[in-house]
């Protein structure tokens, strides 16, 4: 098939505009990618060459290894999680930080700032916060029981204890522990929402107004379509994240991804087998099992987005 | 009511800032007071003084090797990235998809599988071309300049929303596709521009993963390379002092948001994050 | 006027970077002038901080002597994660000369071959069987040969609160116990523990754990758990037959002794105390804060209390950590950090001047001392006893001369195997139940799950160690 003179011009005209990035992709990347792929079928202890294997690495990480299995459950109970709350909590934070309100600029200074403060010192303030007995999120919780309970003392009725979560030491609540700890330093999302809720044409808001509806109607059929295309953006760079987060992980278990491997999360089951078990081989598979989930997660979502993502332009 | 709500969060996202600088205040007896107290009486402000003058601080010295590291990088992707997102977005080409899909799968891939050949590409560089590679900041700087998926991706996003009715009359006009770019695209794109440089240079001032490996002498140390003299394993770490530091460390990007902030999210509204 | 002020500080910033740039200290690595023809040694090193500059001061100290002599100038690189940047450098092929890792990664590096041997240099500067204390002496071999020498060791032993020993006297004495003196068997040990304990009682009539005896699993202790059945007679790695023996009856005891402490006190009690109550390295450690009584920790401890709490320094005392099996005494375990030589570094005689003038005895006990450890030699000076910034220095001194003191596993898994474990402990003391049978989950059960494991991953590594044997024959 013969192509035609514009297309063969541009064909010239897009990769002299992609050359930079495709000079990038194929000095520093196509070849690690390629290697990365060989060592997922050899033995490779990054200290010695890789020796080939075959099968080896996907059959015992997928039939054999039971830590795989509950690093997959982990990863999949942390996303089932954060990836809700995280896309609601800072889209609610940039609605509120939408509105005209005198220091509208300190407080999204304010909200942005988790995001930027350093991990060592996060890390020591988290640890402190979700600590059982002397901890700041079990003292709030303390107190917010006081009212209920003074009511409960004045009325005759039994009092309740307020729930004390051990957080980080227990199987059951160091997930949602990290899932806190990590959105809140979302600060990211939200500033893209917030460029996004700025495009939503007031025109709408204002038919909508004539229509009579109120706040909450005009949020569910003004504003969460306009901005499907953001939150569609938001959802997939997060679902690319959680499969990559390490630093939250690391530190609330104190780099054991404990307590018995409930917060140990995919990619710090990867780079344990890489560089602390001199196993890279099999991290390597690892690390291809996961691009695998990751491309059938965002083709899901692409495929999805169709129903329910709104394209303005189109 | 709205007011309620932001300082709700504002107050949840505020806690360990605060917490931070209250612990940078404090004299060391009263470091390990329990219950901590939140307001730090006597206040002793001199810890910032001390953690910069220390004797095992640089900070003079890492605050200008980062800063080096840092901009080179963010005008290095802002750069090149910009020019690769017009290529995806603007001009249609065979093949177009096919790249653009394999572009956003090297978002996906897993750092530390990429880390060792990466790290051997730069060595063979090094010894094949002359230049040194490891042991200087090239490696942390140059691929910045080679695009970056995440920033291709975002710009390509926005520049898809820009009208291309706007191209097709300066084509009429004689210009050329780069001069399209030059001239039309990239004007109404600043914005966004904004956003990809400040994130880039936030990014990589803060990073530590890159300098760890590729650096070999403290004097080439970066920011958060240099907080680590504030720590210690078996010993005594000066909380205060530690945090002190890490508060100074994060004080120009703070700054530097709060800036930038109405440039970028009001600017780039006009055409908004779509396509 | 918004928009004035904006400009002001953005001109401020962009001329306080210009003039960093411009008049800023550069980087530095040239070597000063009469050192041009020097070899280079590069060394790195794991540690942060005022550790990191202690070692500092001791490579300026070989750089003006010893290095000036012989024409050796070493460049010191002390960062965390070191081991990370050693593995990435030596796959590159440009390893540093001097690699400043610890025991546990030692097996691993030199079961990849990834270490030179130092016998013959050793031999040469006279450092030689004898020179060490055996433990360290033996430690740093593999196979029969010599591939580190020692730059820090310890020794771990059962530090405890003397005043509140003192201030519980009436219950230890209940207990029939003595308040003047640390416990000297397990059985002791426990007692101790128990009349240690002190609760409270909540509004909702529970009691509540305020002051533990001891805690396993509490941030300090915690470090040497998978330690602990050396203190029982037994061992999880039989180094003669190359296999786990998680299943040893003695191992399981071990476990068995730490699970009680959770049986005991409630797994709420305990998780709470395990629950980095402050972490270690934090204002709030527990032993500083007197809400434990006794801990299983290293000499530095010394030296972190003198820093973080001055005024606890006269209520601590050091004593061997009691064993469970009568007449072994003086049980300890000894970890160690060290300095290696990578394979492919290129100045093997060079690199080893510095290691062995580190490992000269008034350098050692210098470095040693900074770091409020013990000495590795066989030969401690007066001096080192008396200026020690641990009081109780003999007492870890005489722990790493002990017949009992034992160091990690040789296996070349070893790490592995120890997170493994770890995460084991971490079940066992929760009082996780299993799903099927509801039942709290006994050190037996999990032990014989992880011997399972831990002896295929075993058989894996073997099975690649011949693959790799195989590929290197058939190789030119």
């Amino acid at each position: 098939m013969t192509r035609t003179n514009g297309q063969s011009r541009n064909f010239l005209k897009g990769m002299a505009f992609l050359s930079p990035w495709l000079v990038g992709f194929l000095v520093f990347m196509l070849l690690p990618i390629g290697l990365s792929l060989y060592y997922s079928v050899c033995d490779y202890s990054i200290l010695q060459p890789p020796v080939f294997c075959g099968w080896d690495n996907y059959r015992l990480l997928l039939f054999h290894d039971d830590l795989f299995w509950q690093v997959m459950r982990n990863t999949a109970y942390y996303a089932v999680l954060v990836l809700p709350l995280g896309l609601v909590a800072s889209l609610g934070a940039a609605l509120l930080l939408n509105r005209k309100v005198p220091g509208q600029s300190i407080f999204r200074t304010i909200v942005f700032l988790p995001s930027l403060v350093p991990l060592v010192a996060s890390a020591i303030v988290w640890m402190w916060i979700y600590n059982q007995k002397l901890g700041l999120l079990n003292a709030i919780i303390r107190m917010l029981c006081v009212p209920p309970n003074a009511l409960l003392r004045l009325l005759h009725l039994p009092q309740f204890s307020p729930i004390q979560p051990p957080w980080i030491v227990d199987a059951r609540w160091v997930i949602p522990a990290l899932v806190l700890m990590t959105v809140w330093g979302m600060g990211n999302q939200v500033i893209i929402y917030l460029a996004g809720l700025q495009d939503v044409p007031r025109e709408l808001y204002e038919a909508a107004d004539l229509d009579g509806a109120n706040s909450f109607r005009k949020l569910i059929h003004v504003t969460l379509p306009m901005i499907s295309p953001v939150i569609f953006f938001n959802l997939v760079t997060m679902m690319i994240w959680v499969l990559q987060v390490y630093d939250a992980p690391f530190i609330i278990s104190g780099g054991t991804g404990g307590p018995n491997h409930a917060s140990y999360l995919m990619s710090m089951y990867l780079y344990d087998e890489g560089f602390f078990y001199l196993r890279m081989g099999y991290a390597s598979a690892i690390a291809w099992m996961q691009l695998l989930i990751i491309v059938a997660m965002t083709a899901a979502a692409f495929w999805t987005s169709r129903r329910w993502v709104y394209y303005q332009g189109k | 009511m709205t007011y309620l709500g932001l300082l709700a969060v504002s107050a949840i996202a505020l806690m360990p800032f605060l917490w931070m600088i209250s612990t940078s205040l404090k004299t060391d007896e009263h470091l390990s007071d329990y219950p901590p107290q939140l307001v730090p009486v006597p206040t002793q402000w001199v810890n910032y003084k001390n953690a910069v003058m220390s004797e095992k601080a640089k900070f003079p010295l890492w605050t200008r090797n980062t800063l080096i590291i840092a901009v080179l990088a963010a005008l290095g992707t802002t750069a090149s990235s910009s020019i690769a997102a017009y290529g995806f977005a603007k001009i249609r080409f065979p093949g177009r998809g096919l790249l653009f899909a394999i572009m956003l799968g090297t978002m996906m891939i897993p750092f530390p599988t990429l880390m060792v050949p990466q790290f051997n590409i730069f060595e063979w560089l090094g010894s094949h071309t002359g230049i040194p590679w490891i042991g200087t900041f090239r490696p942390l700087w140059v691929p910045w300049w080679f695009g970056s998926a995440f920033n291709i991706f975002l710009l390509r996003q926005f520049f898809m929303t820009i009208p291309d009715e706007l191209s097709e009359a300066a084509r009429i006009d004689g210009c050329n596709e780069w001069g399209i770019f030059w001239r039309i695209v990239l004007p109404l794109a600043r914005p966004a521009l904004t956003v990809v440089a400040l994130f880039t240079f936030m990014f990589v001032w803060r990073d530590f993963l890159a300098p760890r490996i590729y650096l070999q002498h403290p004097s080439q140390y970066t920011l958060t390379l240099g907080l680590q003299a504030f720590q210690a394993q078996n010993g005594f770490t000066p909380w205060n002092l530690l945090m002190a530091a890490s508060v100074l460390v994060i004080a120009p990007l703070i700054v530097l948001f709060f800036m930038a902030q109405k440039t970028f999210i009001e600017g780039i509204a006009t055409t908004g994050l779509k396509g | 006027m918004r928009f004035v002020l904006r400009s002001i500080i953005l001109c401020a910033m962009a001329v306080g970077a210009l003039s960093l740039l411009i008049w800023g200290p550069r980087p530095q690595e040239k070597l000063p002038p009469d050192r041009q023809h020097d070899v280079v040694i590069q060394y790195w090193e794991k540690w942060v901080g005022d550790e990191a500059h202690d070692m500092q001061m001791i490579v300026d100290d070989f750089n003006r002597t010893v290095g000036r002599q012989k024409h050796i100038y070493v460049q010191y690189l002390s960062i965390s994660n070191i081991d990370q940047k050693t593995i990435v450098a030596t796959a590159g092929g440009v390893p540093p000369d001097v690699a400043g890792l610890w025991d546990g990664t030692f097996v691993q590096f030199t079961a990849l071959d990834a270490l030179q041997p130092l016998d013959d240099l050793a031999a040469a500067h006279g450092i030689t069987d004898g020179y060490y204390k055996p433990i360290y002496w033996k430690a740093c071999h593999y196979h029969g040969h010599l591939y580190s020498l020692i730059s820090t060791p310890a020794s771990v032993a059962l530090i405890y609160n003397k005043r509140i020993f003192h201030e519980s006297a009436q219950q230890l004495r209940d207990a029939g116990l003595d308040p003047d003196r640390p416990p000297r068997t397990i059985h002791e040990f426990d007692q101790y523990a128990q009349a240690l304990d002190t609760f409270s009682v909540g509004p909702d009539g529970k009691k509540h754990l305020e002051r533990a005896g001891y805690i396993p699993m509490e941030p300090a202790s915690n470090w040497y758990v998978n330690d602990l059945p050396f203190w029982f007679g037994g061992d999880v790695w039989d180094p003669v037959a190359r296999r786990f023996t998680l299943t040893d009856p003695r191992v399981v005891q071990t476990y068995d002794w730490v699970q009680s402490y959770s049986r005991r006190l409630g797994q709420d009690a305990v998780g709470e105390f395990s629950g980095a109550q402050g972490g270690f390295n934090t204002p709030q450690n527990a032993f500083m804060m007197g809400t434990v009584a006794m801990e299983m920790q290293g000499p530095w401890m010394a030296l972190y209390i003198h820093l973080q709490k001055p005024s606890m320094d006269g209520d601590w005392a050091a004593a061997a950590f009691p064993s469970a099996v009568p007449g072994m005494e003086n049980v300890t375990y000894c970890p160690w950090d060290g300095l290696m030589i990578p394979r492919g570094s290129k100045h093997r005689v060079e690199a080893f001047e510095f290691i062995a003038y580190v490992n000269r005895q008034d350098v050692m006990e210098r470095l040693c001392s900074m770091h409020c450890k013990n000495s590795p030699l066989a030969r401690v000076s007066q001096d080192f006893l008396k200026h020690h910034p641990n009081p109780y220095i003999r007492v870890f001194e005489e722990l790493a001369n002990s017949p009992n003191a034992h160091s990690t596993m040789q296996c070349p898994i070893a790490p592995e195997a120890g997170a493994d474990i770890l995460a084991m402990i971490q079940g066992l003391v929760a009082l996780e139940r299993d799903p099927a049978s509801g039942k709290v989950i006994t050190p037996l059960q999990a032990l014989q799950r992880n011997q399972a494991r831990l002896t295929a991953t075993w058989q894996n590594y073997l099975k690649q160690e011949q693959r790799r044997a195989a590929h290197e024959h058939s190789e030119p």
